[in-house]
């Protein structure tokens, strides 16, 4: 079975991110003039302008606590429509507070998902070259 | 643009039918709600220099507009936009008209927005993650519909601030029981108590679809002109105090910060500019393409205090005789839909006094704010009086 949910697009500015997510493991755009992390990452810096920007690794063992969230009920991409309801949610990064990362909490019950929650991210493979950035519930 | 208090007035206002299915074109649609609001002002066609539209790729050209209306207009304008354009387009308006380029600009929103290209839905998902920031964080997770993204900022301030599920229902049910009175709106003969409301499953949480604007087809029109000019319309104008045209904050990233909004930054240039305060308002028009949009602005506006905005619904204060009556024709969630211009048609309305005499007009109203609201990162609002 081909995956057949929207795959993220890679692009000039993005690749970094994305390159080091196929290799589970997470990068972080950052400000080399004021310190700033971008999230999402872009051309130059979105708090000072200076194109003078790198990447800082955070490797593959990253916490982060459940900063929003929302249950869909409707599939509007494709392939959501079998894994319904889909918790969508924006988790803060116990490391970079700063910054706060979308994903889906897997292996959650949508009665159980609150803000406050620690989740902790996991990489799904989706195709043979490509993984996607998830989160799920912290198990001790 | 402070120094254009009262010196342009809105002296127009006209829709076509509204529908889910309409059997003709924006442009039809467009034609309609031109004629309407240039027969309101008591002008021909030919008295309009300049046309303005906005759009998500969804209607007819302002060129196209003008051509079915005979007319040869000096300026065109279409820009690519939905919530707070209606603001932004008359700020440009008045401020082409100081600059003595056009003398008065009719402004429309026209599209199929329930048997056409819908908002809401429909996209290709590969072309919204090039089109959307930061596309590629967002869409292959699911989330490409409005109702996730200020799902997403509502969980988070109900969170903060202690606001509920009832509260998002008292914003709904306000609208909807202004509806009632509105034979024109798409939900009139359709009430909604709060017993339904609560019953009705989510779609995108806290959302279901009461909580939801209409996607209709449909057209608005309104006509801009100065002070002077409007003594040559039949109608009665409603002067522009303040505006605060479009103000946004940083766009890329608001997923990363989901706690301010650019209603936030527009408030306090646009009582600046219009010499009142927030309790010198009698009508309001609040952008309500969500329910919850319409608490968060109450605060954004001043209106209620942080946390204090869902209280001040569930005490009534959005209906009739209430403190801020608001949306008073249905608004986006119960009347129709065109990215806040009906909203802004009814406030010119209201300030007319165009429904005295009836349960619909909120007695000797003198000043009313109108806001608009294009997703948390760009927002715009205008302050009128008669
Ligand atoms: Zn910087």
């Amino acid at each position: 079975m081909t995956y057949q949910k929207p795959i993220p697009l890679k692009d000039q500015d993005n690749q970094a991110y994305w390159d080091a997510a196929d290799k589970h493991e997470l990068v972080l755009q950052k400000c080399n003039d004021c310190g700033t992390f971008s999230q999402p990452p872009g051309p130059t810096c979105a708090n000072c302008g200076s194109a003078n920007v790198g990447w800082e690794k955070m490797g593959n063992d990253v916490q982060a606590t459940v900063y929003s969230y929302v249950v869909s009920y409707r599939p509007f991409l494709p392939g959501f429509q079998d894994e319904l309801p889909t918790i969508i949610a924006l988790a803060q990064l116990d490391r970079v507070p700063e910054v706060k990362i979308m994903g889906n909490i897997l292996n959650c019950d949508e009665q159980d998902v609150q803000i406050g929650m620690p989740v902790q991210m996991t990489w799904v493979d989706i195709t043979e070259d490509r993984a996607l950035p998830q989160w799920q519930p912290v198990t001790n | 643009m402070g120094t254009i208090k009262d010196r342009y007035a809105i002296v127009g206002v006209g829709e076509s039918e509204r529908s889910r299915k309409s059997g003709t074109t924006p442009l039809h649609l467009a034609l309609d709600a031109a004629n309407a609001a240039i027969k309101d002002a008591g002008l021909k066609a030919t008295d309009i220099d300049g046309f303005m539209n906005y759009n998500e790729g969804d209607s007819c050209t302002s060129h196209q507009l003008a051509t079915y209306l005979g007319v040869r207009p000096k300026y065109v304008k279409d820009i690519q936009g939905g919530g707070a354009s209606t603001e932004m387009l008359i700020a440009d308006a008045a401020a082409l008209i100081e600059a003595g380029q056009l003398n008065t600009v009719l402004i429309y929103r026209s599209l199929n927005g329930s048997s056409g290209t819908r908002v809401g839905r429909g996209y290709d998902p590969d072309m919204l993650q090039g089109a959307l920031a930061g596309g590629s964080f967002v869409i292959p997770y699911g989330s490409a519909s409005p109702s996730q993204w200020f799902g997403m900022y509502a969980m988070r301030h109900m969170h903060e601030t202690g606001t509920t599920k009832e509260h998002l229902g008292h914003v709904c049910l306000s609208f909807y029981e202004h509806a009632q009175r509105n034979p024109k709106a798409f939900l009139h003969g359709k009430p909604l108590t709060m017993e339904n409301y609560l019953a009705t499953p989510d779609i995108s949480s806290p959302f279901n679809i009461h909580d939801s604007c209409l996607e209709l087809d449909e057209g608005n029109a309104l006509i801009v002109t100065s002070a002077e000019n409007a003594k040559n319309c039949t109608s009665r104008p409603v002067y522009i105090m303040g505006m605060s045209a479009r103000q946004c904050h940083p766009h890329a990233h608001y997923w990363n910060d989901i706690d301010q909004v650019a209603s936030d930054y527009v408030a306090k240039e646009l009582y600046e500019n219009a010499g009142v305060t927030p309790e010198d308002i009698d009508v309001a028009a609040i952008y309500d393409c969500f329910s919850w949009v319409v608490l968060r602005q109450l605060e954004a506006y001043g209106f209620a205090k942080r946390g204090e905005a869902g209280e001040f619904v569930a005490q009534g204060n959005l209906k009739m005789g209430g403190k801020l009556p608001t949306n008073t024709a249905g608004g986006m969630l119960s009347e129709g839909y065109t990215h806040g211009m009906n909203n802004a048609i009814e406030i010119v309305r209201q300030l007319r006094h165009d429904y005295e005499g009836t349960d619909r007009q909120v007695e000797h109203c003198k000043i009313g704010i109108c806001t608009g609201w294009a997703g948390p990162d760009i927002a715009g609002a205008m302050i009128l009086r008669n």
